[in-house]
């Protein structure tokens, strides 16, 4: 890209911004769907943090999140990829998608403890920051993949940059075993940007 | 039978205060912050929910606190490495592409 004039370059990241944003309004939840799910998000989250099944506390904090879910309604759910049925989604995320996740992640959190109890013993550490591109586009999922990456064994996210419409991770890794970018790519970020691909944009 | 996730969770944060001990910098001592804080947090609220003589809806409380611990402190480890990046530590590494991205 650095061999491209300026004013072509230019032309070409705001072409670029424009299909992106394009392709990202087209997939979008719509409204009603959004403000269902922010209200079922803040409902389970106020009956879990009162620790009461009464009708008046529920009642009245399902009201109370019904107005903060009107004005919130694209604080949570913007990134949310559109596909089928409102009941389909929520069975498949609830379902499959969800303990998927929880269960890769259980897995990795267990063997980067142990990870780290090894190389606290035996100091065998060859740190070093690559980068990573990712597929992901939105806020949401970004951050997501970033936080799954700094708990997954050996890795630390140190920055996330934007550029030309593709995303790249900067990657604190406690052992460098390769500097290829798809080959590091693949080894830290495994099978979660998968799985986040098909849930978030 | 459940108290090996207890003593798990006690030996991890155990190593994970010795690593914040013993590795040479800012960056490889978050490692051992985030991740065996996380893991350690997180089975002994596991063996707490498993054991506790409490209605159900306490326990979700306490699963409620495992998500947040489990969300806030890599978000917190990211925000501490980058802070201290911008503010002029130099790792011991032996690659950083971040430097030469942004000399």
């Amino acid at each position: 890209m650095s061999r491209v004039p300026f004013y072509l370059r230019d032309r070409l990241e705001a072409l670029n911004e424009r299909v992106l944003a394009e392709r990202f309004e087209a997939s979008k939840l719509p409204t009603w769907e959004r403000v269902l799910l922010t209200w079922f998000t803040l409902l389970a989250f106020w009956v879990v943090i009162t620790s009461s099944l009464e009708p008046a506390s529920v009642v009245s904090g399902a009201v109370v999140t019904l107005i903060v879910a009107l004005f919130m309604r694209d604080l949570l759910t913007e990134d949310i990829r559109r596909s089928g049925h409102i009941a389909e989604k929520i069975l498949y995320f609830a379902l499959i998608y969800l303990p998927q996740y929880l269960v890769i992640m259980a897995f990795r959190l267990l063997e980067s403890n142990l990870k780290v109890a090894k190389n606290v013993i035996f100091m065998d550490i060859k740190p070093g920051i690559v980068k990573v591109k990712t597929d992901l586009h939105s806020d949401t999922g970004v951050t997501i993949l970033a936080n799954s990456i700094t708990l997954t064994p050996g890795t630390l996210t140190l920055d996330v940059k934007k550029k030309l419409g593709e995303t790249y991770l900067y990657v604190h890794w406690i052992e460098v075993e390769t500097l290829n970018r798809e080959k590091a790519g693949e080894k830290i970020k495994g099978d979660i940007e998968e799985w986040l691909k098909k849930v978030f944009w | 039978m459940l108290e090996v996730l207890l003593l798990f969770g006690e030996a991890v944060m155990l190593f994970g205060a010795l690593g914040i001990l013993r590795f040479p910098d800012v960056y490889t001592r978050l490692h051992a912050a985030s991740k065996c804080d996380t893991g350690g947090a997180m089975s002994i609220i596991l063996y707490l929910v498993l054991t506790m003589d409490a209605p159900g809806i306490v326990k979700a409380k306490f699963l409620v606190l495992a998500f947040l611990i489990a969300m806030i402190n890599p978000m917190v480890s990211h925000a501490l490495a980058r802070g201290a990046y911008r503010y002029g530590v130099k790792p011991e590494v032996v690659v950083d592409m971040y430097a030469w991205d942004n000399p």
